[in-house]
């Protein structure tokens, strides 16, 4: 028999973890247990150390409907529609197992949005990888991008849009974040984990279970040590062409209101899924483990309740349904299995071949897994400087680096139209799907890990600013927002205090852009051998446009058109891309930001404006460049602050002179300024005294992927 | 109104962007479930659409092939009515031999997406209008058209080449975006005309296809 | 000489494809009790001596033809 020592370290659960359990049992934990409390305290599950700053993000706003503590959060659009959406991250799996980390990412986010009764409408992934020559960075380029693509096509679901970092601080720990939306139409119900009703039957629906993934929510839960080829059995399949069985499937059963509540089976499996939905319903579960469908009949108890096998689902319904539910699954090929049945409780009893091997108060597990207030410094910013000082780039050099490259060569892989919802796809900054009410809906992600590299507090702020920005210069409404928190482990201090100032900015930026963050996920330990990723809090924003004619475009469409610039600089930056030293200046104040987001959004409705841009990464050079097309460029003398330093918050737009009086109105309602800086010409880009030709930027911009990654062409 | 049979198998994803373009164009579709068979006479057109039956799994289209609700589209081929096979349509048309040769990986060996424009070859039931080059989407991994090289002679010879790729975005051979067989009524394309309906959505050549159903 | 790789899913991993293609068998009255689907490399090695040329296959095989996470795999010496 095992000590305790071992035990724990099987479990990864700590000392003083032992004895809360202990504490809250009454006596030693045995058998199963040991998963269970393994599986549900683990971090992942628990959120232990960040629980006590995420309820920063709380605050009541009408339109939500669903926020935290679902699969995923809710908010009502008007018209009849809903959306529902959220980010996950599949960092570890995805390191381990490439395609397969990062398709099974995408089936669970997928998940989680049709288990509430939404349509998935859209994918997105915000993706950072190491630098292109460390160890095996082009396989795991390569493979992330065809696990995403591999599973969203076959699925049937459009991925519009991404974002993808290269850095060396994730040379050993890739970040894989994924984000789903579901649409419900008018008269489609919002269905919840709320477990109800004595004498319900609890359902298995979907694919067999094996032994995939087994202690695999544990595992996200701890740092890489370089034995991590050790841990690899517990590798998931998915499968697309199921998922998308289950999709038809489970929206089918709850349209016609044959179930009571729904749930994925994701991390930690039938554990969490079946104490969580009985703890939130305040009932018990009688469940016999041996009624699992399995792919391998050697599979035991504890295996089967910490399986991580794919597509599967736990569902609850009244037993005078259950043969209507039965017929709707055998439609689209699948089976349907009652597990057990809910009654008064509070305990969940599982039982293996009759016997009953534990009985257990699910609040125990949910409730009462440890809260850490993990140590941390108040933020104090560190690299503020009185002047910046930075070189200017090189313009070629800039748009053939592997920052500043093309990503055709990974969104060419993704279907972006199925569902021929798609008005702007993934070559636009902004991407937009036209509803069924003709409504524009514009997704767009956040987080810049070069502004993070300079201070978490004004990366945070950008988290939420920027792609608020984004959504504002094409006319959209920001209205609510998730996010996947990724950062190193969470037991250093340098770490947490990042993590808090992050929160504590994004959360003060959800308030003020009335935007809430209704869903998401914390991914800590993203640590390799003692290095720590960037500390990289992704976004995902979601707004709403009238319509979808008139989107000023991303780049020059008229010759002639005048281009201004309108600004709001409160933060000057350099970042640490192509070797630069970063620092910045000034803060963000987040109330005249909000002003700026909002005063942007109006002024674009001016049909009058053909383009718009926001000043992003490197500064108004490579922005500016980005606006050219094979045929238009654009002369812009010298601006005030050159081309090369970053500015939050800056926007270029384009359009005939007749914008220019209403749009320096519209600035100055906001304490900004707006001012012509150049005009929209042919076959060359002249910034201040540099000239250079239309061909060569876009040989650079489009050669620079296959320069950097020369295996993959 | 006679209604448009709109074919679905386990896995179909794109069987709801046909059918909203098939009510776009003012006609009535109607699902053809995989695993019945219909009276031919219920319906003035078929359309097989694309998106990954059973997964791509096997071979495209090989176990849709197989699939019952396929022998009453078989005798709607044959009786003359059109059919049209959009991406995996073309795939499982090919695999059920209503049309001639077979879609491979692609050159590249990589799944894409993007805009294509195409020269039609020849008039047949899905184009009698479209004579100039349009321009519709394509998103396949599979889509590299290939016969031998006697079959492609006899499908020059016989007018059954029906789309050609401007640019080629897959290493078709002959740039061969879609055939028909050698009535003109059965149509294989790559490229999706139901996603490009609209000028919103990047353009909408797609209607003169989908709108030859209108007579 | 010839040598054929055969690649199978491992048996603990779930086989998508085998398990649609056995759902389509099914379906046509054709029941298995299983179906796996698999890949097949055939290698010709410029090596007359069959245990070399077994081991020289073994090594491109593990180099790059199977991933150890997910299959398995089983070397045939192929009779001219």
């Amino acid at each position: 028999m095992d000590n305790l020592a071992d035990k724990l370290k099987k479990y990864r659960l700590s000392k003083d973890e032992y004895a809360r359990i202990e504490s809250v049992l009454g006596r030693a934990p045995q058998g199963v247990e040991w998963a269970l409390f393994s599986a549900l305290w683990s971090e992942h599950c628990s959120y232990k150390s960040s629980r006590v700053h995420l309820k920063k993000f709380a605050f009541n706003s009408p339109r939500v409907l669903q926020a935290m503590g679902e699969n995923a959060g809710v908010i009502d659009i008007g018209h009849g529609e809903k959306v529902a959406f959220k980010m996950e991250s599949h960092n570890h799996p995805s390191f381990i197992e490439p395609y397969q980390g990062a398709a099974t990412g995408v089936g669970g986010i997928l998940r989680d949005i049709f288990t509430m009764g939404a349509r998935p409408i859209a994918l997105a992934n915000f993706l950072c990888f190491g630098r292109p020559e460390a160890p095996r960075m082009p396989q795991l380029v390569e493979g992330v991008v065809a696990g995403i693509s591999g599973y969203g096509n076959c699925v049937g679901v459009p991925t519009i849009t991404g974002q993808t970092e290269f850095h060396d601080s994730y040379n050993n720990n890739i970040l894989v974040n994924a984000l789903a939306v579901g649409l419900f139409c008018e008269g489609d119900p919002v269905v919840t984990s709320v477990a109800k009703g004595n004498g319900n039957y609890v359902v298995y629906v979907g694919a067999k279970t094996g032994r995939d993934g087994v202690h695999g929510a544990s595992m996200a839960s701890e740092s890489f040590a370089s034995d991590s080829e050790s841990k690899r059995p517990t590798v998931q399949i998915g499968d697309p062409f199921f998922e998308k069985l289950l999709i038809e499937s489970c929206l089918d059963v709850m349209k016609q209101d044959l179930v009571v509540a729904i749930q994925d089976m994701g991390a930690a499996g039938l554990t969490s899924s079946s104490f969580e939905m009985a703890a939130k319903g305040g009932v018990g579960f009688k469940i016999h483990l041996d009624r699992v469908p399995l792919r391998d009949t050697s599979v035991g108890p504890e295996e089967i309740l910490l399986s991580e096998s794919q597509e599967r689902m736990l569902l609850i319904c009244e037993p005078a349904k259950f043969e209507a539910v039965k017929k709707v699954f055998h439609h689209w090929g699948l089976d349907a299995s009652v597990l057990g049945e809910v009654y008064d409780g509070p305990e969940v009893e599982l039982y293996w071949k009759g016997d009953l091997i534990c009985k257990m108060d699910p609040k125990i597990l949910t409730d009462n897994a440890p809260v850490y207030n993990r140590p941390y410094q108040k933020w104090a910013p560190k690299k503020q400087t009185a002047e910046l000082k930075a070189k200017d780039l090189n313009l070629i050099d800039v748009l053939s680096s592997v920052e500043g490259t093309s990503r055709r060569w990974i969104y060419q892989q993704y279907d972006q139209r199925v569902g021929a919802k798609t008005a702007r796809d993934c070559d636009d900054s902004v991407s937009v799907q036209r509803l069924p009410s003709g409504r524009g809906f514009g997704l767009v992600l956040g987080c810049r890990p070069h502004v993070m590299r300079v201070d978490a507090q004004v990366g945070g702020y950008d988290s939420g600013f920027y792609p608020a920005l984004e959504l504002a210069a094409k006319g959209f409404r920001p209205l609510a927002m998730t996010d996947c928190l990724n950062f190193g482990n969470p037991e250093k201090e340098e770490i947490m205090s990042e993590f808090v100032a992050a929160v504590e900015a994004l959360a003060e930026t959800a308030k003020i852009l009335d935007s809430p963050v209704i869903s998401g996920n914390v991914s800590f330990y993203n640590e390799t051998l003692n290095q720590n990723i960037t500390s990289t809090p992704s976004t995902g924003l979601v707004g709403l446009r009238e319509s979808v004619e008139n989107i000023p475009r991303s780049h020059f469409t008229h010759k002639g058109d005048a281009i201004y610039l309108w600004r709001l600089p409160q933060v000057e930056l350099v970042g640490d891309q192509l070797g630069r030293t970063p620092q910045f200046k000034g803060a963000i104040d987040a109330q005249k930001a909000a002003r700026f987001v909002d005063a942007v959004r109006v002024a674009v409705q001016n049909p009058s404006i053909n383009s718009s841009r926001v000043n992003g990464k490197f500064g108004l050079g490579y922005t500016l460049a980005r606006m050219c097309t094979e045929t238009l460029g654009a002369a812009v003398d010298a601006v005030a602050g050159g081309f090369w330093t970053e500015r939050l918050y800056e926007v270029v737009l384009a359009g005939p002179e007749s914008v220019m009086e209403p749009l320096q109105k519209a600035a100055s309602t906001c304490g900004s300024e707006l001012v012509k800086i150049g005009t929209v010409t042919e076959g060359t880009l002249q910034l201040g005294p540099q000239k250079h030709s239309l061909n060569e930027l876009n040989k650079a911009y489009n050669t620079g992927w296959s320069q950097n990654f020369a295996q993959l062409a | 109104m006679k209604k448009i049979g709109v074919l679905r198998f386990l896995g179909t994803n794109c069987d709801r962007d046909v059918w909203q373009a098939v009510e776009d164009v003012g006609l009535k579709p109607e699902w053809l479930w995989y695993e019945d068979q219909f009276q031919v006479a219920d319906y003035s057109a078929y359309v097989v659409p694309g998106g990954f039956s059973y997964g791509d799994y096997l071979r495209c289209g090989a176990l849709a092939a197989k699939a019952p609700v396929m022998k009453s589209l078989g005798e709607a081929a044959a009786k003359g009515y059109p059919v049209l096979g959009i991406c995996n349509g073309f795939q499982i048309l090919c695999e059920t031999k209503l049309l001639p040769g077979a879609l491979v990986r692609n050159e590249k060996r990589k799944f894409v997406d993007r805009w294509v424009s195409l020269n039609p070859q020849t008039q047949t039931k899905w184009n009698a209008k479209a004579r100039a080059v349009i321009k519709l989407p394509v998103a396949h991994g599979e889509g590299r058209y290939y016969a031998e090289t006697e079959e492609l002679k006899a499908l020059w010879d016989q007018e059954q080449v029906w789309m050609t790729y401007v640019e080629n975005p897959n290493g078709a051979l002959e740039d061969i975006a879609g055939v028909c067989n050698k009535q003109k009524n059965v149509c294989g394309l790559m490229p999706h005309p139901e996603r490009a309906m609209a000028d919103w959505m990047g353009g909408a050549d797609g209607r003169v296809i989908m709108e030859s159903l209108l007579g | 000489m010839k040598i054929g790789v055969k690649i199978l899913p491992k048996n603990e991993v779930l086989d998508t494809q085998g398990r649609a293609v056995e759902g389509t068998l099914r379906a046509h009255k054709r029941e298995v009790s299983q179906c796996r689907v698999g890949k097949y490399v055939q290698l010709e090695i410029g090596e007359n001596d069959e245990s070399k040329a077994l081991a020289k296959a073994k090594e491109i095989t593990e180099f790059v033809l199977y991933n150890p996470l997910i299959e398995t795999y089983e070397l045939e010496v192929v009779k001219q």
